[in-house]
């Protein structure tokens, strides 16, 4: 077996376990740690595909920053579901199994329903009139730069638009939650 | 000439309006002063064409529709003089005679608009020279019937009769109805000198027939032949007047004219003249043997009626188009004539009507007994008074034509001789039954006899002297297309119809005058069985209201059920259905986003499939 | 020999299955959030591979994913911002008491 099977084994094993404990880890903060695992190995994916800068931004940005962002939530907001039940540490796969197939208050349709969205697809997938050989790659960090800065420099400008929104959004957002506190909590 | 009908329409509306403040005298001169002038206009009608003047003949555009042409327009020939004559005659006096007998009542004015309204109606039918007016004026006399009948509607039986009568003859229209469709489609137009064209090029098509028989339908029920007959018993809770000129001389007399003025028709389809002769033979038998039976003075007089409209039918039917006319005629003068004899009887008695309470009335009320008298004769057919001439034809046009109604008809004049009789013995003879009823008995007033004399002049006399009157023969004047339907008088029939008619007096004399009370109820338990079923009238009332009143009320009941469950569940269902789904659907904006998004993914599923299967 | 290409959108489409189920079903709105980063990550697999295999020579499926992360960075902090307020205000981040814009 080649390099490129193993390792593409090993990080798709990586990332589809992932994403299922993500979903279905009763321990929010399991979900949140299996999360930046995915995260990491999709960055794995990249590099194969030869995407180099991508893989980096990857880590940093989503690895780095969201993860971040997110074990923030977590800490600040779930009080319960941090320590936790004890007993849920213990559970089987099959028993958490069943316990994520089942929602509240859809019972099985979402699974149902993401189940035919991945048969669907894989269907359509085999369909594929696939080219088996990629060609050589022949893209550099330099060219991204060099695209984003001409060819696709509006949605670039754009992008960082959207970032300071978001930025100022966030402030406004928990500033004025900060301040009502102050004021006695009175919501 | 066309002043005729309209006259009394005109009276009708002016007694409408103004009735109430003319009074009790002058409002119902009015009425008589409009119909006696229509009866001098046809008397000197008559004369002019008796000069030989042409038939009278006057139209107006009246509407067009598509290719038909309507006019509207009243004519007057021999038939129309014989019978329009004796018309304006009676209602003039009846009208005079009703200014006694409704003295009092409490809607005097409403009797007079209507009874003149009635004449108008009868006169426009007898003189419309298309079926659309005659249709017209068949539908007022309708109206005026109904009304009139249930004059006194305070009681709920009248008005019941009166519904009975307007259901029943309406039964008949629709006959009227179906011809008038089917005439106007097959010949293109409604005036009847058209129709009489059309029909002689196609004698014997099945239209001709089945027009033919739809008027005589209409006729069946507006002459009250079988089976049509129930409502004219019923009819006599009307008050005598009306009795007197609807349900005897005019109206019901208006069947037959049906059938003389389309003669042409029948003429053209032998079917549809004996299916005539036959339903008028039948009736004729029927209504006379009911009528022997009978407790009613007035109900006697109008199974009478039924019986000698049973003849006029069965006259046409074998061809004697002239002795039919001419008995409607005759019939006309001596039925009222009887009607008002048995109103002034009934008036004189405060509203007695039962014959077993009368008895022994003839020296309290000579005028009346008189009277009444000879109308009997008349009706029962002994010369010379005038029902002899008329019922003499008729027999003699059944002989010739079918032996079978001859003998129908001469049984029939030996049942009606001896009912009249029985009549006139237990109501004017023997010893007054009702002391208490009898105190009260006096003659009635002269507003009251005069026509009574009036009409008893005509009942003796006309037979004898119609051919003066008219200048010729009877069945010459009424002589219908070429031929004069003469048939050679023949002293068997004479013989047969006087005898019959002299051997009924004897015998109603005989039963009724000498033999004992005890001895004639010994018969009638003797023959207990048919008693009950003569006196029951045949059942026939029985008969309808099990089969038709029920059925049709259970047809109500179901269509009621349909249309609450099934059509009402329909409209409500779909609103509720359009209820439920919008509750349903407005689950889906529950506020889960996570709903949102299940459809969302939901709708991307769909759309692969869908995409997949056009073959995207 | 290099993968064949459909190796990866496989890859792909079962994360995103993944992601989506997630997103559906859980109630813990940090999580769905999370399940919604699995979701655009599949996506991006999904443009790389693309780019990689059928235009190897163009950058179009890299600058998108670049995009797409750039993006989904703004929409978690955004969402997480949110996120802490609801659960400061009611102590729950149950999405499904979450329902006041019900209809």
């Amino acid at each position: 077996m080649s390099l490129q099977v193993v390792a593409f084994a090993v990080l798709a094993a990586l990332i589809l376990y992932g994403s299922y404990k993500v979903v279905a880890s009763p321990l929010i903060t399991h979900s949140a740690l299996f999360l930046a695992l995915v995260l990491v190995s999709v960055a794995g994916v990249f590099l194969m595909l030869d995407a180099v800068f991508l893989a980096v931004v990857q880590v940093l940005v989503y690895a780095g920053a969201v993860m971040a962002v997110i074990i923030f939530a977590i800490m600040l907001s779930e009080q319960r579901e941090i320590g936790g039940d004890p007993s849920a540490q213990r559970m089987g796969f099959g028993e958490e199994l069943r316990r994520a197939l089942r929602s509240r208050h859809w019972g099985l349709l979402p699974a149902a329903a993401a189940a035919l969205l991945a048969v669907l697809a894989i269907a359509g997938i085999g369909r594929l009139a696939a080219p088996a050989a990629p060609g050589a790659a022949s893209t550099s960090v330099a060219d991204v730069g060099r695209a984003l800065l001409t060819d696709y420099l509006v949605p670039f400008e754009i992008a960082s638009a959207v970032l300071l929104a978001a930025v100022i959004g966030a402030i406004v957002l928990t500033a004025r939650e900060g301040s009502d506190a102050r004021d006695g909590g009175r919501s | 000439m066309w002043l005729i009908p309209v006259l009394p329409f005109a009276a009708s509306a002016v007694l409408l309006f103004f009735g109430r403040r003319l009074g009790a005298v002058l409002g119902p001169l009015v009425g008589a002063a409009a119909t006696g002038t229509s009866f001098v206009l046809s008397l000197l009608g008559l004369l002019a064409l008796r000069g030989g003047a042409p038939a009278y003949h006057a139209q107006i555009r009246w509407a067009e529709v598509g290719d038909l042409s309507i006019r509207m327009g009243f004519m007057f020939d021999k038939l129309e003089a014989a019978v329009v004559t004796m018309v304006t005659f009676a209602s003039f006096f009846i009208q005079l005679y009703a200014m006694g007998y409704m003295r009092g009542d409490a809607k005097y004015n409403r009797f007079f608009t209507i009874v003149s309204l009635f004449t108008a109606g009868m006169l426009t039918t007898v003189m419309a020279d298309n079926l659309l007016l005659f249709t017209l004026g068949w539908e007022i006399m309708g109206f005026a019937s109904f009304s009139l009948i249930g004059h006194w509607f305070e009681k709920i039986e009248n008005a019941w009769a009166a519904f009975k009568a307007f259901v029943t003859t309406r039964i008949g229209d629709l006959g009227l109805m179906a011809a008038m469709f089917l005439l106007a489609a097959q010949a293109g137009t409604l005036q009847f000198d058209g129709i009489f064209e059309a029909v002689e090029g196609a004698a014997g098509a099945w239209w001709v027939t089945l027009a033919a028989l739809f008027l005589f339908w209409a006729a069946v029920g507006k002459s009250a032949q079988l089976p049509l007959h129930v409502w004219l018993p019923d009819a006599m809770a009307g008050p005598t007047p009306v009795s007197a000129l609807i349900h005897a001389a005019t109206m019901v007399a208006a069947g037959v004219f049906l059938v003389a003025r389309n003669y042409a028709l029948f003429e053209a389809s032998g079917t549809a003249l004996d299916v005539v002769a036959w339903v008028g033979g039948v009736t004729l038998l029927f209504a006379a043997v009911v009528a022997v039976l009978q407790e009613d003075i007035k109900k006697v007089l109008a199974y009478s009626t039924m019986s000698q409209l049973g003849y006029m039918m069965m006259a046409l039917g074998v061809g004697g188009y002239a002795a039919g006319v001419f008995h409607v005629v005759t019939h006309g003068y001596f039925k009222a004539l009887l009607f008002l004899g048995a109103g002034s009887v009934i008036h004189a008695l405060h509203h007695e009507q039962n014959m077993h309470r009368m008895g022994g009335l003839f020296r309290r009320m000579p005028v009346t007994a008189v009277t009444f008298i000879i109308g009997m004769l008349a009706l029962a057919g002994i010369p010379p008074f005038a029902g002899y001439y008329s019922k003499d034809e008729i027999l003699l046009a059944a002989y010739e034509a079918n032996s079978a109604l001859f003998w129908i008809g001469s049984v029939g004049a030996l049942l009606t001789a001896f009912y009249m009789t029985r009549a006139v013995v237990l109501t004017f003879f023997g010893r007054p039954r009702d002391k208490h009823v009898f105190e009260h008995a006096h003659e009635s007033p002269a507003v009251m006899t005069v026509p009574l004399l009036a009409l008893a002049v005509p009942s003796l006399l006309y037979g004898l002297l119609a051919p003066q009157l008219l200048g010729q023969p009877v069945h010459q004047w009424l002589a219908f297309g070429g031929h004069a339907a003469h048939h050679e008088p023949s002293s068997f029939v004479m013989a047969v119809a006087t005898g019959v008619a002299v051997a009924g007096i004897l015998l109603g004399a005989v039963v009724f005058g000498v033999v004992p009370a005890a001895s004639r109820k010994a018969v009638i338990s003797a023959l207990r069985p048919l008693y009950t079923v003569i006196k029951n009238k045949f059942y026939f009332d029985e008969l309808y209201q099990a089969v038709f009143v029920r059925g049709t009320r259970a047809l109500a009941g179901v269509a009621g059920v349909v249309d609450r469950y099934v059509i009402d569940g329909l409209v409500n269902g779909a609103a509720a259905l359009t209820v439920f789904i919008g509750s349903q659907t407005r689950r889906l904006t529950n506020g889960f986003a996570q709903a949102y998004m299940l459809v969302l993914v939901g709708g991307v599923v769909l759309g692969i499939i869908v995409f997949q299967a056009i073959g995207g | 020999m290099p993968l064949p290409l459909p190796y990866f959108l496989v890859l792909g489409a079962l994360m995103f299955a993944v992601g989506a189920w997630g997103a559906l079903s859980r109630s813990n709105a940090v999580r769905v959030l999370m399940s919604i980063e699995l979701m655009l990550n599949a996506v991006n697999i999904n443009l790389v591979a693309f780019n990689r295999y059928l235009t190897p020579s163009e950058l179009t499926g890299q600058i998108f994913s670049i995009f797409v992360i750039t993006i989904a960075a703004a929409e978690a902090a955004l969402g997480l911002a949110i996120v802490l307020m609801i659960a400061r205000r009611r102590g729950a981040i149950d999405i499904n008491k979450i329902n006041t814009l019900r209809g």
